[in-house]
């Protein structure tokens, strides 16, 4: 911060004594890097390494903003002579070293009253988040090899996070934390499996990212915090879920489970939904037998048993005939019936069966079944509809053939009538 | 005088006349039945264009909301605290449940996942992607009819 | 049985039916082996005749707007009683009219029967063939779904490649520069009130051709012709044209019920257009060819050349009586046979290829 105020000081400080000979732009106005000597050096140096930054540079919110490369790395932009542009006493620094470049980004982001002056509205916070940060904790005790700013949102050409190219955009943010968290070797010296990432490509978050691209589909950071990233603790995971998954939620802190769970000291939505590969919930989990999640803590015959029985057949016997209508009123509709009202019934039935896929949370058997006996009651409607459709082709047949007998008695009647007047 | 030279040839001729005539006449009648069915319109006189009659604008007091059906479709009509009426598609953006109207948030809200879409129909918190198809609201009188853009 | 006469009666001394009754009592219609080709034409006027009744049927619910075209047709397949039936009716028969239609035409061209003194028949038929295609092309748009959307576009495209007229006839079909609804309220303009007129008044004339020349019977056949007794058109023939008619009536009841005319997708003019958009089956032949061609042949662009070359064609083949001089005594020559049979064969083998996916 003092650094960069310092330069522009200095800049308009320069571009002053300088008026004679250099129409200076005006101070402060973007795109104002006519007296900019980095990039035009730098763009024209053989070692790519050191002409990558300029390249880049242009394509930088920073840059775009009117803050130049001194901004950062000081030294003097003004002068066309190297020793003195990259001067140390001028306070140029080439490389920064990784420990450096949080607070080297926070002395302006951390800055309310700076930011305010080019976004009003990003948050300040991201360097006393990133302090909390297992990322940030592992850098203060020394650690070179964890994520610092320029990590994630790169170092030279610097997008916002709403540019669809910057590596913090939804759905390029996975394929960035991956960049490390898919190490096995670096993620075990700190105690942490590797496998997160790919685990987490095989959850429904995930498909709904990449296959709907809905760009809210919850990425790593939805749970872990960007710049604050922490693996949520076991007493708040519920509370993290809960973010989105509020019905489930609300069910779940009405259900016995809530205590439970507390006691046995176990994270609440994980213990059957697991935390990375998040896989569609399926009726067919509940139950006690083998790859069925009740089975963790209830035994065949204990009332939790008997109860998770209960709302499967309850959730079986719904879908199964919502499925069946579904297909019936299909048949139909290809035939080419209108079932508009069919169609709505079964929309309704589906409601319920999701709200009662949604009640299970309070493991209440009462509870689903009033859901399950909803889409019972509707989807038996939509199958009346579709039994009056099926009446009414079957009465289209019966009237075809009717009227094709009729036709093909007049026919030959008609040919008999003409060989007889012949005769 | 007929009756006196009917032969069997007559009487056939005969047979056959009736029985063109018949099924001649028959064919006719099971063309024009469809017809006369055809012309006679069904109970539903018009064709659902679209517009519908989604309420009325006095049981609809403000801060509040309704939903009705367009077409096999959720709609949902709301009215602002400041009394306009706005109508836009129920179906949510994220999931296709069904989104309601919630007077304590001053939002319209999607119970499945929190989604929150403000009082123009954008999505301004939970997972929606996308804001909410918005329609049209003509005000007739009482009713309040609701026209999807064309 | 008296009042009838006396009606007949009454009317005659009014009118003078007699000549007319002469007339019709001794219309005959020549008996050879290919008499059966006579059918044809009546056939395609009786699916007419079903155009026109079930057209003004639909017309009681439909509605030549973009915004309520597509819901007025769903309306009606759904929603009215035996909506669905008229509607494939009016549909199938259309399709069947057109088959007819250009059964009707090569049979009259195999038998030579265009040339002189049939001009005037064969070239009010060419109009009426034609008149034909554009009820079908206009009232293809007509349910406004996707299909026939994108396919409108398409096919009145290809008048803008037309020179100099090109871009005023676009305007002139489309309504604007683009498909919109203005095309539609056109398009239904064109199928229900101009096409109708101008079939009317040509029916009527290429009816009176007929009548006033009688049936043409080919030289071949003379001989066999003179041999047998002609069949007289009062009753005979028309019973046996009755014959043909229920069979037609019993195939549209029959195509009617069992594949019902699909009614597709509302048109949405802001969605890219769907895989594998066809013409009807008439104008696939046209289609087809015109996609085979490069984009640029001889310098020219590809398109227009084939466009030039079917307008080339439709004219050779309008000409017809005019250009093969034989056939006015009775001596066709080879060459407008064997025409005559590559652009049969030309046809029908570009539609069924088409159908058969040879050309995807």
């Amino acid at each position: 911060m003092t650094r960069q105020l310092a330069n522009a000081t200095l800049a308009i400080l320069l571009a002053a004594g300088a008026r004679a000979a250099v129409p200076p732009a005006p101070a402060g106005a973007p795109g104002k890097h006519a007296d900019d000597s980095c990039i035009g050096c730098h763009a024209k140096l053989d070692d790519v390494r050191l002409r990558k930054p300029a390249e880049l540079a242009t394509a930088d919110i920073h840059h775009a903003q009117g803050i130049s490369c001194a901004g950062c790395h000081g030294g003097d932009p003004t002068s066309g002579d190297p020793t003195v542009a990259m001067d140390p006493r001028k306070g140029f620094v080439g490389k920064f070293a990784p420990r450096a470049i949080p607070e080297m980004c926070g002395s302006c982001h951390s800055n309310a009253a700076y930011m305010l002056r080019y976004a009003p509205n990003i948050p300040t916070d991201q360097l006393s988040q990133y302090r909390t940060s297992k990322h940030g904790l592992a850098l203060a005790k020394g650690a070179t090899d964890v994520a610092v700013c320029s990590s994630c949102h790169g170092a030279h050409g610097v997008r916002p996070p709403s540019d669809a190219r910057s590596p913090v955009y939804p759905t390029r943010v996975v394929d960035t934390c991956a960049r490390c968290h898919a190490d096995v070797a670096l993620m075990n010296r700190y105690g942490i499996k590797g496998n997160e990432v790919e685990e987490y490509k095989k959850s429904v978050h995930y498909a709904a990212l990449t296959e709907k691209n809905d760009l809210s589909a919850p990425t790593c950071k939805s749970c872990h915090g960007a710049h604050g990233a922490t693996p949520p603790g076991v007493d708040s995971v519920a509370n993290v879920c809960g973010t989105c998954h509020v019905s489930q939620l609300e069910r779940f802190d009405l259900s016995p489970h809530k205590d439970a769970f507390t006691a046995m000291d176990q994270p609440a939505c994980e213990a059957c939904h697991s935390n990375h590969a998040i896989g569609h919930p399926q009726d067919s989990w509940i139950g006690v037998a083998d790859k069925q999640v009740c089975g963790a803590c209830h035994s065949a015959g204990d009332a939790g048993a008997v109860a998770a029985a209960t709302i499967s057949g309850a959730l079986s016997k719904a879908a199964a005939s919502e499925a069946a209508v579904r297909e019936r009123v299909g048949r139909v509709k290809r035939a080419g019936m209108l079932m508009d009202a069919a169609d709505i019934k079964l929309e309704e039935a589906h409601q319920s069966y999701v709200m009662a896929e949604v009640e299970i949370h309070t493991v209440t058997v009462a509870r689903v079944e009033k859901q399950t006996q909803a889409v019972l009651a509707a989807t038996s409607a939509a199958d009346k509809d579709a039994a009056a459709a099926e009446a009414e082709i079957r009465f289209r047949r019966t009237g075809l053939f009717v009227s094709l007998a009729v036709i093909a008695v007049a026919m030959v009647t008609l040919a008999l009538k003409i060989r007889s007047m012949e005769r | 005088m007929r009756a006196a030279n009917e032969t069997p040839a007559v009487s056939r001729r005969t047979a056959l006349n009736w029985l063109l005539g018949t099924s001649l006449g028959a064919t006719v009648a099971a063309a024009l039945y469809p017809v006369f069915r055809f012309v006679i319109p069904p109970q539903v006189a018009e064709a659902p264009v679209n517009r519908v009659l989604a309420g009325k604008l006095s049981e609809l007091p403000d801060n509040s909301g309704k939903i009705f059906r367009f077409g096999s479709k959720p709609g949902i009509l709301i009215r602002t605290p400041t009394g306009e009426v706005r109508a836009f598609s129920a179906v949510c953006t994220h999931l296709n449940c069904t989104v309601q109207y919630r007077p304590d948030l001053q939002h319209i809200w999607c119970a499945c996942h929190n989604g929150q879409y403000d009082l123009q129909g954008k999505n301004i918190a939970g997972p929606p992607p996308r804001p909410l198809e918005a329609y049209k609201v003509d005000i007739a009188g009482d009713d309040l009819y609701v026209t999807k853009g064309a | 049985m008296r009042a009838l006469d006396k009606l007949w009666q009454a009317l005659d001394e009014r009118l003078e039916l007699d000549p007319i009754v002469e007339f019709v009592a001794h219309k005959v219609v020549p008996r050879h082996r290919h008499s059966w080709a006579y059918y044809f034409g009546g056939f395609t006027m009786f699916f007419f005749f079903v155009q026109v009744a079930t057209g003004i049927l639909l017309l009681l619910y439909y509605r030549p707007t973009a915004e309520a075209a597509f819901e007025s047709v769903q309306f009606i397949v759904t929603r009215v009683p035996f909506g669905w039936l008229v509607r494939s009716v009016h549909s199938w028969s259309a399709n069947l009219m057109i088959l007819s239609a250009f059964a009707h035409m090569f049979s009259v061209y195999f038998m030579g029967s265009y040339a002189k003194p049939r001009e005037l028949t064969w070239w009010s038929g060419f109009a009426l063939l034609g008149l034909a295609m554009g009820f079908g092309f206009s009232g293809y748009l007509l349910p406004w779904n996707q299909l026939s959307f994108f396919a409108t576009q398409v096919g009145t495209d290809m008048v803008s490649k037309v020179p100099f007229a090109g871009a005023w006839l676009l305007k002139f079909l489309r309504g604007g520069n683009e498909v919109t609804g203005a095309t539609l309220t056109r398009f239904f303009g064109f199928h229900v009130a101009v096409l109708p007129m101008l079939t009317a008044l040509l029916l009527a004339g290429h009816l009176a051709f007929i009548q006033r020349q009688g049936m043409h019977v080919p030289a071949s056949l003379e001989e066999e012709a003179k041999k047998r007794k002609p069949i007289r058109f009062v009753p005979n023939f028309m019973l046996r044209e009755g014959v043909v008619w229920l069979l037609g009536l019993a195939a549209l009841a029959a195509l009617a019920a069992f594949f019902p005319w699909e009614l597709g997708i509302k048109a949405d003019p802001f969605s890219s257009a769907p895989a594998g958009i066809k013409p009807e089956w008439y104008f696939l032949f046209m289609f087809e060819t015109l996609k085979l061609l490069p984009a640029h042949l001889l310098g020219i662009e590809g398109e227009l050349l084939g466009l030039g070359a079917f307008a080339l064609g439709g004219l050779v083949w309008f000409l017809v009586p005019v250009l093969d001089r034989g056939g006015r005594v009775g001596r066709r020559s080879r060459a407008f046979l064997a025409l005559g049979w590559v652009v049969l064969a030309y046809i029908v083998g570009f539609t069924f290829a088409s159908f058969a996916g040879v050309f995807k």
